[in-house]
């Protein structure tokens, strides 16, 4: 795809005497169904495309991008680019190579997918509504519901010979549904993705959301004090994903991470493991390569408590004197950075239902809220509103509501007591399965 | 941007199928923006976004669909896909447009292409100069510049023929200070509807400092107390929590499904009678003022809240017809890969009648909260969260200390009641709103208000 546009990018270089240039090209292709009231509420066809280059002129780097594909807006993003190297004081290194494809056959694309007709998705989404409306009479309304597939080709080439490019796609749904008893409103949703649209079951996303809502009605305030918490594990991914920056080597580099100068040292209970494998069998971030075109790998961040790496493009690990750990992230229209593949917290040994019977009390998280405004990535300090269950020994006892979680993510990576067995992933590719952290913060 | 004749070509297509409304709505928008981080030019980067959307309503059936490529066999394409959604009773035959032209109270002075890039990065570097020399705690200042000129025409099935071009400036400081592996920042993100005038009127060294103070005092104060308190939000970015607690559920977006706690509670008490609040997509160069919605409505001064009774939603044209009312030029996106949904421009807390002195000296115990940090609201249940930036605990009477960590949570409309005193003084402040229809600029606003119990959640 798009030889001719990058030939012609490759040309303009040339007569410039640009003897480094790197393109990365973002196709991507989305449709959407709404469903309200088991009406079409709205119908969403997305089709973009975006190019962003980089140009390399005395070890600095100028970027520009653009989403017209003639030759004259790249004649203009190149000179852009050229003008914009000129002010880079970075002392990065940086360097377009060609690298060697991975051995592994991945399977990302599903060409069934595309067969999937708009009548089904839309007869899917009338029966996620249908399902969650009739569940209980207490369910008063089902606001948000969406069934979607997305396709993404990201092609990237450089100017010593690199050309790759990879195609993937999945299909998503899910729900929010509101359930209302005696003056009190509370909140419920489920969704799922997949590579196969029967996967995506409309009956167990509506049951489910329906089921979680419910749960909540007829809440308690709980006194503050300090409790054993469970993070169900949708809740612990969260957790996970608002702090997944602090493994990227350029935070670390940059003073921007709680984790810097800790390599090699012990930051966690033995029983912690965060691994990030953009080679994973079914992943949101399954790839074959990064945005440097560099390969894909699978690499512990931490062992066994043990911080053992961070997470690295090429100028990042040439800083660090190490190798990539092939996270080169970056959109066509932004600089390159690192970010995690699918990152995630690996199985326990103990079974999830388990980790209601250790402690006596326990408070159990199902929804947290505040992530971007409760957390500071950088002192690790966390303080968030949730709602959740209060467990007494083993039991489910009453939903709690209107406190928040406190706390300090570095040491609750030291506090867990026991990990469950039911990871799940989530719309950012990062998962985790129930985690029992030994005592937090509650106020309420 | 395109012919007259070609927009009413792929209008008639997207009707072809009995639509009962159409709209184009073309974009062109320049981007550029500079990063000072380590005391260094990190980035520089600048590009264009490029695009198109459709959209049909077959009665309150919205459909949309957008491109990058604008020829004319792509557009048609995207509008017949639009038009094959469903098939419906409308009936327009011709569509003539006629061109209207709002005259944009948002005065340029300055193109910013007409200032060197070295004037930009020299303004940068004293921004960073002046909040590196406030303290030695200080560890890391990062800058972000941001400059966007964003053309759009937008046409419609009722004849419009209309565009708009929007120029925003914006600075973005964050400070970091450290002491004993303790990090805290500071941070100020003064913008405007403006060239670069906007920042020849920013002091760059006061700006720096700013964020400094900020963060030092934040890394020596103590963890906030936690318990439920009388709070005292400061005002300018304070008036977050109205935007968060209160502005998205007066959205037609929410209002019109029913899952706004306001829903059918228009001409009601909704709020303590010394609350009235607006949004104003009309004060002259104001961050998230607009001069035609993206619908084509010219903006307007929307007055939600007057005395504690609510008056008015803010209204986009498909929420206004599925709750039967007229739109107040609130249909906003973030670029021609959303459609347009209800948004809040300018929202705030007018002035009221209160001294500062008098609201902090009649509380025993509690908490000034004189900035705020960002913050979310649980749509349907209105349950917020929002963190407090630069906190102080009040004690008996007086401001005492800082404090740090501390988090606000809620209800929306619970809390509207328990606001008991406002103050005189009102300023905005400029933000980033993400919503269905993407991250669009916005101001918050508000005078220091007071509210009678909170729940704090802090690290004690």
């Amino acid at each position: 795809m798009f030889e001719k546009e990058f030939e012609q990018i490759f040309n303009i270089a040339k007569k410039r005497n640009i003897k480094d240039i790197d393109i990365l090209l973002t196709k991507a292709n989305s449709f959407s169904v709404k469903i309200f009231k088991q009406e079409v509420e709205s119908f969403k066809y997305a089709d973009s495309i975006g190019l962003g280059v980089r140009v390399l002129i005395n070890n600095s780097v100028g970027y520009a991008y653009t989403e017209k594909l003639d030759k004259d807006a790249f004649e203009t993003i190149i000179n852009k680019a050229l003008e914009n190297a000129i002010y880079i004081e970075s002392d990065d290194v940086v360097e377009f190579k060609n690298y060697p494809e991975i051995e592994k056959k991945l399977h990302i694309y599903y060409p069934e997918l595309e067969k999937v007709t708009v009548k089904e998705k839309i007869n899917k989404a009338k029966l996620l509504e249908k399902t969650a409306r009739k569940f209980d009479k207490r369910i008063i309304n089902v606001p948000y519901l969406e069934i979607g597939d997305e396709k993404t080709t990201t092609k990237i080439a450089n100017s010593n010979g690199l050309q790759k490019e990879y195609t993937s796609n999945l299909t998503y749904g899910y729900t929010m549904c509101l359930a209302h008893e005696k003056e009190e409103t509370k909140s419920g949703m489920f969704y799922k993705f997949s590579h196969n649209f029967n996967q995506i079951d409309a009956e167990v996303i509506g049951n489910e959301s329906a089921k979680r809502a419910l749960d909540l009605l007829e809440a308690k305030e709980i006194k503050s004090g300090k409790y054993p918490i469970i993070f169900n594990n949708e809740m612990a991914a969260t957790l996970l994903t608002t702090f997944a920056g602090i493994f990227s080597a350029k935070s670390v580099q940059e003073g921007r991470s709680l984790l810097k100068g800790k390599l090699k040292t012990k930051i966690a209970k033995d029983i912690v493991s965060i691994i990030d494998d953009a080679l994973l069998d079914i992943g949101f971030s399954t790839r074959p390569f990064d945005d440097e075109g560099y390969p894909s790998q699978s690499t512990n961040l931490i062992s066994e408590g043990n911080l053992q790496s961070y997470l690295h493009n090429s100028i990042t690990a040439k800083k660090d004197k190490t190798k990539s750990t092939g996270n080169a992230s970056r959109s066509y229209k932004g600089t390159m950075e690192v970010s995690p593949s699918n990152l995630f917290i690996p199985n326990g040994t103990t079974r999830a239902d388990d980790l209601y019977n250790v402690f006596p009390n326990s408070i159990e998280i199902v929804q947290l809220s505040g992530m971007h405004s409760g957390c500071n990535p950088i002192s690790g300090d966390f303080s968030m509103g949730a709602q959740g269950f209060f467990w007494e020994n083993g039991q489910r006892k009453y939903p709690i509501h209107n406190f928040t979680v406190s706390g300090n993510f570095l040491q609750l990576l030291k506090d867990v007591v026991t990990i469950g067995d039911n990871l799940k992933f989530n719309f950012s590719s990062i998962g985790a399965p129930s985690i029992l952290v030994e005592k937090l913060n509650i106020s309420g | 941007m395109l012919k007259k004749s070609l927009l009413e070509k792929i209008l008639a297509k997207a009707l072809s199928n009995g639509a009962d409304f159409a709209e184009i709505f073309i974009e062109d928008t320049f981007n550029s923006s500079i990063q000072l981080l380590d005391s260094q030019i990190k980035k520089v980067i600048e590009g264009n976004e490029y695009g198109a959307g459709i959209r049909v309503f077959y009665g309150t059936k919205a459909i949309y669909a957008f491109t990058n490529e604008l020829s004319e066999k792509s557009l048609l394409s995207a509008a017949e896909a639009v038009s094959n959604a469903d098939i419906g009773k409308g009936n327009i035959k011709a569509i003539d447009l006629r061109k209207k032209d709002v005259l944009s109270p948002h005065k340029i002075e300055i193109p910013f292409d007409s200032i060197p890039k070295t004037d930009k990065i020299n303004f940068l570097r004293k921004i960073d100069n002046s909040a590196r020399s406030y303290s030695d705690l200080i560890s890391q200042v990062n800058i972000n510049y941001i400059e966007k000129e964003q053309k759009i025409h937008i046409a419609n099935s009722d004849g419009l023929i209309t565009g708009d071009t929007r120029t925003y400036a914006r600075v973005y400081v964050s400070s970091i200070a450290s002491k004993d592996n303790e990090m805290q920042t500071g941070s100020e993100g003064p913008g405007a509807h403006k060239g670069y005038e906007f920042f020849k009127s920013i002091n760059p060294e006061e700006l720096g400092e700013k964020t400094a103070k900020q963060a030092v005092t934040m890394v020596l104060a103590d963890y906030a107390p936690s318990g439920k308190f009388p709070v005292i939000i400061g005002n300018g970015f304070g008036g977050v929590i109205f935007h968060e607690a209160c502005g998205h559920s007066l959205e037609t977006t929410s209002v019109a499904k029913g899952a706004s706690v306001f829903a059918d509670k228009m001409g009601e008490q909704i709020a303590n009678k010394c609350i009235t609040a607006l949004d104003d997509g009309t004060i002259p160069n104001a961050w998230g003022s607009t001069t035609i919605d993206d619908e084509g409505e010219p903006t307007q001064k929307t007055i939600l809240i007057e005395n504690g009774v609510l008056k008015s939603f803010m209204i986009d044209r498909l929420g206004g017809m599925k709750i039967g009312m007229k739109s107040t030029g609130s249909g906003r996106r973030e670029s021609y890969k959303f459609a347009p949904t209800s948004r809040m421009r300018n929202t705030y807390i007018a002035p009221g009648k209160d001294e500062f002195d008098d609201m902090i000296s009649s509380i025993d115990f509690g908490i000034y909260a004189k900035k705020m940090g960002g913050g979310s609201v649980q749509p349907g249940t209105g349950d917020f969260n929002f963190a407090v930036a630069e906190g102080y605990l009040i004690e008996n009477g007086k401001i005492t200390k800082p404090v740090r960590g501390a988090t606000l949570i809620g209800n929306g409309a619970k809390i509207l009641n328990k606001i008991s005193m406002v103050g005189k003084d009102l300023t905005l402040a400029e933000g980033m709103c993400g919503s269905v229809s993407g991250t669009v600029p916005t101001c918050v606003g508000e005078p220091p208000i007071k509210v009678d119990e909170i729940v704090v959640g802090g690290r004690k």
